[in-house]
């Protein structure tokens, strides 16, 4: 199914309500990680309802800041 | 007084009125989040609220503002609910004197823990199943652990346990067995990532949600690389800190928390993580970032999942966690070289507007103990706006800050803008990463030579009593 973020169809029903009520499932796309359940509010679900800064389908994700962990302390010599 | 688990501190919560437990059904959105939101907003007695009757979650507990309030958290240290932020703070302060390093602290462990009665893995691992998840601000990209409490150790001293670090750092639920977590590189448990880099190895990691409520402080405290937040909670708390071994690596967790999350991260495979909204107001940004691969879950029975209170732009209850032991810390840092120092509100923000109050030994020396803040570790990127007051003026009565700035500041002496000075990724005042700049507002009183027009002050004046509180009984008395 399509993401409602990136509009790419790498989404896919990941969960569902845990007490069998059928309350809500929850989606999750696999490429930008964004999740949502079908019960929340229209300006999370509905795609033409979501505010354009929120949409990560003219975004390049290869381009995103990428978090780098470098060691300060030195690697013991007994290692 | 110590709560050695969360469920403790929820029974002292109840039995003080600080406790709601809420038994009507909640819709997950938008009125749960609207329910937190509003908690902190009841003020200095704000209280948690704890219901199984989460939309979808019927059954499985959930509690938010648990240190919602400066009442909770006096319950925390075991003082009266009704203790002013400033004495709570000032009671802190003087706990951090008593137990310096900590090194005497007592940990114990202990066999078949609490937190490892039910084990969940493989195909029956669902986070977003196991764990009530709602969204904490209406863009975050998901379901995030806003109270986490994760361990790691590091690599290159697997052996020593102040090596092991207890953190809080935001994790994005990915998977029904992925957890995006974002940590910063300049903090321990980004060392500890970057040592598992070179050595080519996944690092472990447990998450541990729903921990007692002095954990969750240290967790978020800038305690030395070298030192244990769980040596720290045991000693502020006089108590000897139940640990446990998980039971997929040397890892230490807390032997009451609620749930453990055992998992590994390969530091050098990234995925796409956010936006999150932060303290400051607004939303990080979406990066790529750490992913930890969940192997298994271990939980006490019938769980208590301990999320976050949402509360409005300023009122959060991670304001409260972070306030007490920033304002601590700086306190002692000032106060090791500044005798004259007499208290700090860095409650704003974790400290980013700070106003400390001092007696001034000379001339300028206002500006002196700004600058002395603003080269403290903490004060090198967060503290931006400082305002310093007369050794009289409270600094937690902003009644009293407002006064003295009213009064004593002269625009042209007194306000001194610093430039292209560390900044924060976080904060949407510094224009450009990583450089900010630093506002001094000196609100004190001028001393000889320096001068105001020639006027005569009212200078604090001697009370014979503090008459307060036996006008306040009188109220109450004719209210009866």
């Amino acid at each position: 199914m399509q993401c409602v973020r990136c509009l790419r169809d790498t989404a896919e029903v990941v969960a569902k309500a845990p007490d069998k009520s059928n309350a809500w499932e929850i989606y999750c796309c696999s490429v930008c990680n964004y999740s949502w359940r079908n019960n929340e509010v229209d300006e999370i679900t509905k795609i033409d309802q979501r505010e354009e800064w929120r949409q990560l389908d003219k975004t390049d994700l290869s381009s995103l800041r990428e978090v780098i962990y470098r060691a300060r302390q030195p690697k013991p010599e007994n290692l | 007084m110590s709560y050695k688990d969360l469920r403790s501190f929820l029974q002292k919560l109840d039995e003080e009125g600080q406790l709601i437990k809420y038994d009507k059904p909640i819709k997950i959105s938008p009125d749960f989040p609207d329910v937190s939101r509003s908690l902190p907003r009841l003020g200095q007695f704000a209280p948690a609220l704890i219901t199984d009757q989460l939309e979808g979650y019927t059954g499985q507990r959930i509690v938010v503002g648990v240190h919602n309030s400066p009442a909770n958290c006096a319950l925390m240290l075991g003082l009266p609910k009704d203790t002013s932020l400033n004495k709570l703070i000032a009671h802190v302060s003087g706990l951090w004197e008593k137990i310096g390093d900590a090194s005497e602290a007592k940990l114990k462990w202990i066999e078949n823990p609490p937190c490892q009665e039910v084990i969940v893995e493989g195909d029956d691992l669902n986070l977003w199943e196991l764990i009530p998840l709602h969204r904490i601000y209406p863009a975050d990209g998901g379901f995030y652990l806003p109270k986490a409490c994760i361990v790691t150790k590091s690599p290159y001293a697997p052996d020593d346990i102040n090596s092991e670090n207890v953190g809080t750092y935001r994790c994005q639920i990915q998977g029904p067995r992925a957890i995006g977590i974002h940590i910063s590189p300049v903090h321990d448990g980004g060392e500890h990532l970057g040592q598992a880099a070179v050595l080519g190895k996944p690092l472990p990691v447990a998450i541990c949600l729903g921990c007692d409520p002095l954990l969750e402080l240290f967790s978020s405290t800038a305690l030395k690389a070298n030192e244990s937040e769980f040596k720290f909670a045991a000693a502020m708390g006089d108590m000897e800190y139940e640990l446990a071994k998980t039971t997929l690596y040397d890892l230490d967790v807390p032997a009451n928390a609620e749930f453990v999350i055992e998992g590994e991260i390969y530091p050098n495979e990234k995925f796409v993580e956010g936006p999150f909204g932060e303290f400051t107001g607004s939303y990080s940004g979406v990066n790529q970032a750490a992913r930890m691969v969940v192997k298994r879950v271990t939980h006490r029975v019938n769980p208590i999942y301990d999320s976050m209170c949402l509360g409005g732009i300023s009122e959060k209850e991670s304001e409260n966690i972070l306030a007490l032991n920033t304002c601590s810390a700086l306190y002692r840092q000032l106060k090791n070289d500044m005798p004259e120092i007499k208290a700090v509100n860095a409650t704003y923000q974790h400290g980013m507007t700070t106003i400390i109050s001092a007696k001034m030994r000379c001339p300028g020396y206002a500006k002196t103990i700004a600058m002395r803040l603003a080269s403290t570790p903490h004060g090198t990127d967060y503290c931006r706006n400082i305002i310093i007051v007369d050794e009289e003026v409270d600094p937690f009565n902003l009644n009293e800050v407002m006064w003295a700035m009213s009064t004593r500041v002269r625009g042209s002496e007194d306000i001194i803008v610093i430039p292209g000075v560390p900044g924060l990724p976080l904060l949407p005042a510094d224009t450009k990463v990583l450089i900010g700049r630093k506002l001094i507002i000196d609100a004190t009183t001028p001393i000889a030579p320096d001068e105001f027009r020639p006027t005569r002050l009212i200078r604090p004046y001697k009370v014979s009593k503090d008459w307060r509180d036996d006008l306040r009984k009188l109220q109450r008395e004719m209210q009866k």
